[in-house]
């Protein structure tokens, strides 16, 4: 399968603090991807320099072929970025803050429609889409967001914690979400400080600890090579 | 094209908000109201006022008096009959704001050329300017009085003679010169017009710059405060694009503003201003200043408001960048501080010190302060200093291309992010 993302000695500093310490990884056409590791490992710092958010100190990254670093307009066509604790604009309806967005990446009105009618599906909101976004729960306002992170099937959908902070059931419909609709031809790279409800959403997994990958492979890879029964223990087998 | 026009509209939903539509309406309302009640006073007060008056003379002098103020629409409550002190409490009593006492005899020492005295006694029963008209317009009425004794004196004595060149022998025929013009006015007049004209200008570019800068720092704000600035930034829309969309939509909505505020204060004043207009006109100051080349001509009026627009965008700038550079709402509101003292600096100034003379560094000062240009057009344009104005506009332009550069770059670095980010951990750390 062709790489729709490489990233090679990765590096970041914020002033002298370091946060990435040159990292490694690919995102392969149609798989979700997850960066695991936990607070602070430097998650959040990849992936908002993948969405053309922060500029990295060091090393290389290919989107799709070309350099992530000199065109972040052609970047920012093809991805979706869905940020740790994002949030609607309060006062606008549901229904508008999807036609909002759609309307930045749609060709035509039709395009648009069809974004913002499969947004929909996917929040299951049904008429509290005509309902302000300032009177949503957690849960809601999370569906909506990731619904219009998907809506535009970009190749690459780059997913901040999408399940933290949600409830056991918010948080199992948002991973069926990724799921589905990574059938539909994106790649998903997503990030979680929860390695468990990592396993079962991913096709493959890195591991990151203060800056470094310390392992990466499919979830059942590192398992037998760790010799561990979940996630969790292959992390803390990896760190000796 | 299409994706700022949408972003353009959304910046606008978000700032024409309930409490603003509502702040607008309730500020109209009010002074709307105000300007009525102040016009209803002020016709009170200049409509017909009663005063008290004790004549205790009874001569034809002192009923030309009586007649005088009659004519100057004031009605006269008889008093005769009662002592001084009589009528000054019957007049405490009621509602005359003035009472005239004319002694006897004072219509005897008038024929015989003695000075005569009358006494005034005003109840002040408020300190307004306008209760205290009664005694201005005694003191009118008495002035012609003295004018006609002495000029029918004067006549009767020197009958070769005019009396108004016997009392005013040195005449002076006032000219004004500007540039190559010149017309009969007296220069504190001309002085006096134009700086009233130019008064408005920085009373509707302070506005302006007030609520246009407010809503964009508020329109920075918010998106960082909901969160959604990271989304937006990660958008396929240019940087740019993103600020001079959220500069458009604050100047657009701050000039509606400012323009709904303009016209509500206009409606306060008009109130006032009317009566107070008829009486201090100077009938002949617009011929005067037409004469004088001192009026806009419609490329006047272009000039001076391309100077204003250029002033504003550069105020909007300058308010985009302490918005991103603010961590939060309240401190970017206080940073709003130092723009508007610059907006106020070249007003005071030109108001109390004349460009040209004063000292050269602070001269350079001044000049350099953007928002100093647009006060000094008019008075450009009046003078045909046809370089200044261009060179003043130039430097505008320069300032604010200059500004949206360096905002654009905060917009494009890791700064507008970081900045939040330190606020957000600073808060996990409290808590
Ligand atoms: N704006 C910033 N300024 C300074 N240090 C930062 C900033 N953002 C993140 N860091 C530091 O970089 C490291 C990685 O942070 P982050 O990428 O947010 O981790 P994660 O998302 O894995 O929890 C942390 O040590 C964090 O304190
Ligand atoms: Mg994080």
């Amino acid at each position: 399968m062709e790489n729709v993302l490489t990233v090679r000695g990765l590096k970041k500093s914020y002033g002298t603090q370091m946060a990435l310490a040159g990292i490694d990884f690919d995102v392969r056409a149609g798989e979700v991807f997850a960066l695991i590791g936990p607070n602070g490992a430097g998650k959040t710092t990849t992936l908002r320099i993948i969405a053309t958010l922060l500029t990295s100190s060091g090393g290389d990254i290919t989107f799709l072929g070309r350099d992530l670093r000199k065109e972040p307009d052609f970047v920012r066509e093809k991805i979706s970025y869905l940020p740790e604790e994002a949030g609607a604009y309060k006062d606008m309806k549901g229904l508008d803050y999807l036609e909002f967005m759609a309307n930045f990446y749609a060709r035509t009105p039709e395009e648009e429609k069809d974004f913002v009618d499969r947004a929909v599906a996917i929040t299951e909101l049904g008429d509290r889409l005509k309902t302000k976004v300032g009177t949503y729960s957690k849960g809601m306002t999370r569906k909506l967001l990731l619904a219009r992170a998907l809506m535009t099937k970009p190749v690459l959908a780059i997913l901040d914690e999408p399940t933290s902070g949600l409830d056991v059931l918010n948080a199992l419909e948002v991973r069926e979400i990724v799921r589905r609709y990574v059938k539909e031809g994106t790649s998903v790279l997503l990030s979680s400080h929860n390695m468990l409800e990592i396993e079962f959403l991913s096709d493959r997994v890195a591991l990151i600890n203060k800056g470094l990958i310390l392992d990466a492979g499919t979830p059942s890879e590192l398992k037998g090579k760790h010799q561990a029964s979940n996630l969790e223990e292959v992390f803390r087998s990896s760190l000796r | 094209m299409k994706r700022f026009t949408n972003l353009l509209k959304k910046e606008i939903k978000e700032l024409v908000t309930k409490q603003l539509v509502i702040s607008l309406a309730f500020t109209v309302i009010l002074f709307n109201f105000i300007g009525q009640v102040s016009k209803k006073e002020v016709q009170k007060a200049t409509g017909i006022q009663t005063i008290s008056a004790l004549d205790q003379d009874g001569s034809p002098a002192s009923q030309a008096l009586i007649k005088g103020l009659e004519s100057a629409r004031f009605k006269i409550l008889d008093q005769s009959g009662k002592t001084k002190d009589e009528a000054i409490e019957t007049a405490k009593a009621g509602e005359s704001k003035l009472l005239l006492v004319i002694p006897e005899g004072f219509g005897e020492s008038l024929t015989e050329l003695k000075p005569s005295e009358i006494e005034t006694y005003s109840f002040m029963r408020s300190f307004s300017l306008i209760g205290a008209r009664g005694q201005i317009v005694v003191q009118s009425v008495i002035s012609a009085l003295n004018e006609a004794l002495s000029n029918n004196f004067l006549s009767e004595k020197l009958p070769e003679h005019d009396p108004a060149s016997l009392k005013r022998p040195i005449k002076s025929k006032d000219f004004v010169v500007v540039q190559d013009m010149m017309a009969e006015g007296s220069a504190n007049m001309v002085a006096g017009m134009i700086s009233q004209q130019s008064l408005l200008i920085p009373v509707v570019l302070m506005m302006i710059v007030i609520y246009s800068s407010q809503m964009v720092i508020s329109a920075v704000a918010m998106e960082k405060q909901n969160k959604t600035l990271e989304t937006l930034l990660t958008v396929p829309i240019r940087r740019t694009s993103i600020i001079t969309a959220k500069m458009l939509a604050a100047g657009l909505v701050g000039l509606i503003s400012a323009g709904v505020y303009m016209f509500a204060f206009r409606g306060f004043i008009g109130g006032i201003g009317e009566e107070a207009a008829q009486a201090g006109a100077q009938a002949g100051a617009p011929a005067i200043m037409q004469k004088l080349g001192l009026t806009f001509s419609a490329s006047g009026y272009a000039i001076l408001g391309l100077s204003i627009f250029l002033a504003i965008l550069v105020a909007l700038a300058l308010a985009m960048i302490l918005g991103v550079l603010a961590e939060d709402f309240r401190s970017a509101q206080t940073m709003i501080m130092p723009l508007m003292f610059m907006v106020m600096i070249p007003y005071f100034i030109s108001l109390f010190a004349d460009m040209n003379t004063i000292a050269l560094p602070l001269k350079i000062f001044i000049l350099a302060i953007p928002f100093t240009h647009p006060f000094l057009v008019s008075q450009n344009l009046y003078l045909g200093n046809y370089g200044m104005i261009v060179a003043g506009l130039a430097y505008m332009l320069v300032v604010f291309v200059a500004l949206v550069i360096f905002a654009a770059r905060i917009f494009s670095t890791d700064k507008i992010l970081t900045m939040k980010l330190r606020f957000g951990k600073k808060k996990t750390a409290a808590a």
